[in-house]
């Protein structure tokens, strides 16, 4: 390295970082603190998915009870029901376009995950080898930690949260398809109360050259559920047999 | 979104001198290819060297290009060098003489001449043809395309003139309209135009039969296939007819083939975008119909329809009856030039599971048989037939 990097360097030595595991427990403090996420059950969150580039839209709805149940349905007009899902078991998904199929391997695990992330932020060894603060960096003209969180088997999630709020405001992952790995990013905003907790209502999904907008209209929290709501349906059943 | 394969043309307009406006727009368009190319491209190696320097070898060409014809002569040059179909520019007045029109006109050309193949008058020949038969086909000559855009441009052609139709026996008739406007369902599916979109489910003696006009409207047609499938549980054989299927949403071959196959893992091919791969896997559906299947094609099966049967022949797991397909599998998008002509472009690339590419190819049928005019007369259908001949045949 040359004296004059160098000096460079010392001159611009990078800020001292938040452990990754404070950044997570700052976003738990403000969207509503560990309380409140503690008594979270199950939540409904209902709203509508646009694919803008395809002008399609579709109403959304998405089942969650803890720990690690959730099935999520979605419904285009011209193309059908689609819907996935986890019993805490098994991870599937199903619809008239493709069939229904099981998820295996980093898929499923991947899945079996994102139904659990209230144990993400609560306690997050549970699904992680480790969660780091790698640096700084801008998302949407505002720094944000980014935080690496790997799993304990398959490849890590990088996770964006803003520095001045302590927001959750952008994921970056590669989920493992059949089809193949494809890189997906979220970003999240429209942050709002619902009960106790503060939520994202927006969401923006990048996914293999396409954009995805999520808008969460409402969400009922600790509602009842049927015994058979996180029951895969009868095709996926079908291919346990 | 269309899937018209275009080759290099030549293009006859007697070479008018152009205005400097008209050479200003072709300059324009010659850059407009150039850059979408170089950006839209599945082979991202195109941001290289190699293509700048087509850019400097042609740019100076379309300079000098003094005619219409010189100027798409250039254009084409340039879209040559990709040695791909699914990548040309053809003129503004003939792409408006291969779309509309009868649009539910199914017509093929046997022995040059325009023939209903279903309907009210199978077997009947649409009169006063054959000039526009002439030119698209003199436009396609050496191109697997050829059959689909003859029959595109007998159906524009029916749509702006009196129809007559003949038996070869002496009969004439005038049909009304109506026996040409198209039939099904309307569908619309985001961007795209209303579709019409039917199937067609029946027993033929011991085989099932579905058949479809597009791969569209999956909530209606894929719930028809599963119960024609599940009708037919002691079939010894299924034919899924794509004949005159320009195919459509690319997901539905992967859900539809399900309903064939049982093993896991199985891929139709895989489809090379610029940023990523995407395999076209196939999900078996319980019970998966186990039986022989046919797949019936011709030359206006094409794109989701080749993958479908193509796909499907690769695995050794269908029997593909009728003639070749039109070797138009890529997703590809047409713009308007600058100059008024239209651009059309592929998105990605397409190869089989077994590396082979369908594109400009087509699916080879394992046996060919051709419609025959007289059969067509007489109610028949010589490649339907084939199919369940082979059904009925014990393995």
């Amino acid at each position: 390295m040359t004296p004059v990097l160098l000096f460079a360097l010392l001159l611009f030595a990078p800020e001292d970082l938040p452990k990754g595991e404070d950044v997570l427990a700052k976003f738990v403090e403000v969207t509503g603190g560990r309380a409140a996420y503690e008594q979270i059950r199950g939540s409904i969150a209902k709203g509508t998915m646009t694919i803008s580039g395809q002008n399609l839209k579709g109403t959304m709805t998405i089942y969650e009870s803890a720990p690690a149940k959730q099935v999520t349905l979605v419904e285009f007009p011209g193309i059908g029901r689609m819907e996935e899902g986890t019993d805490g078991t098994i991870a599937w998904s199903n619809s008239f376009l493709e069939g229904a199929r099981l998820k295996l391997g980093e898929e499923k695990a991947m899945a079996m995950r994102a139904a659990n992330s209230q144990a993400k932020f609560l306690n997050w060894k549970k699904l992680y080898k480790s969660v780091e603060t790698m640096g700084v960096e801008d998302v949407d003209g505002k720094p944000c930690y980014k935080v690496v969180l790997t799993p304990l088997s398959g490849k890590p999630d990088t996770e964006y949260y803003d520095k001045a709020s302590g927001l959750l405001v952008r994921e970056t992952a590669t989920v493992p398809l059949p089809m193949g790995e494809v890189p997906v990013a979220l970003t999240l905003g429209g942050y709002r109360k619902e009960g106790d907790l503060l939520m994202p209502h927006t969401l923006q999904q990048s996914l293999a050259g396409q954009r995805i907008d999520i808008e969460i209209d409402s969400v009922a929290i600790n509602p009842e559920f049927s015994p058979k709501r996180f029951e895969p349906p009868a095709e996926v059943k079908a291919l346990l047999k | 979104m269309r899937f018209l394969a275009l080759l290099p043309l030549v293009f006859a307009l007697h070479g008018a001198t152009l205005t400097p406006e008209r050479k200003q727009s072709n300059l324009n368009s010659f850059e407009y290819v150039w850059t979408t190319i170089r950006d839209k491209h599945w082979d991202k190696s195109l941001d290289g060297a190699e293509w700048k320097a087509v850019h400097d070898e042609l740019q100076p060409k379309m300079e000098q290009a003094e005619s219409m014809e010189a100027a798409r002569r250039v254009l084409n040059e340039m879209i040559g060098r990709l040695h791909l179909t699914h990548f040309g520019v053809l003129p503004g007045d003939v792409y408006s003489e291969l779309h509309g029109g009868a649009e539910g006109m199914d017509v093929r050309i046997i022995n040059g001449r325009a023939i209903l193949v279903r309907g009210k008058h199978q077997g009947w020949e649409v009169e006063g043809v054959q000039e526009a038969i002439a030119k698209v086909e003199k436009l396609y000559e050496h191109s697997t395309m050829r059959e689909l855009m003859v029959s595109r441009a007998v159906a524009a052609w029916a749509g702006a003139h009196e129809v007559t139709l003949s038996n070869g026996h002496g009969e004439r008739v005038t049909p009304e309209l109506s026996e040409f406007a198209q039939h099904g369902e309307p569908t619309t599916f985001g961007n795209l135009p209303t579709q019409y979109v039917w199937s067609e489910s029946r027993h033929i003696g011991n085989a099932g039969y579905f058949a479809f006009n597009m791969f569209f409207d999956p909530g209606r047609l894929i719930p028809a296939l599963a119960a024609s499938v599940g009708e037919c549980g002691k079939c010894t054989g299924f034919v899924i007819d794509l004949r005159g299927n320009p195919g459509g949403i690319g997901a539905m071959a992967m859900g539809m083939a399900g309903f064939f196959i049982q093993q896991q893992g199985e891929l139709l091919g895989t489809m090379q975008m610029r940023d990523n791969a995407l395999k076209f896997a196939i999900n078996p559906r319980v019970p998966a119909f186990t039986q022989k299947l046919a797949v019936l094609v011709d030359g206006l099966s094409a794109s989701t329809s080749e993958i479908f049967a193509g796909g499907l022949q690769d695995l050794k797991r269908a029997r593909v009856f009728g003639s070749p397909t039109a070797g138009a599998a890529l997703p590809s998008v047409i713009e308007r030039l600058p100059n008024g002509d239209a651009f059309q472009y592929a998105i990605a690339n397409y190869v089989s599971q077994s590396g082979a590419v369908l594109e400009g190819k087509g699916v080879k049928p394992d046996v060919e048989v051709r419609p025959n005019r007289a059969s067509l007369l007489a109610g028949k259908d010589d490649v339907l037939e084939s199919a369940l001949q082979w059904i009925k045949r014990p393995l």
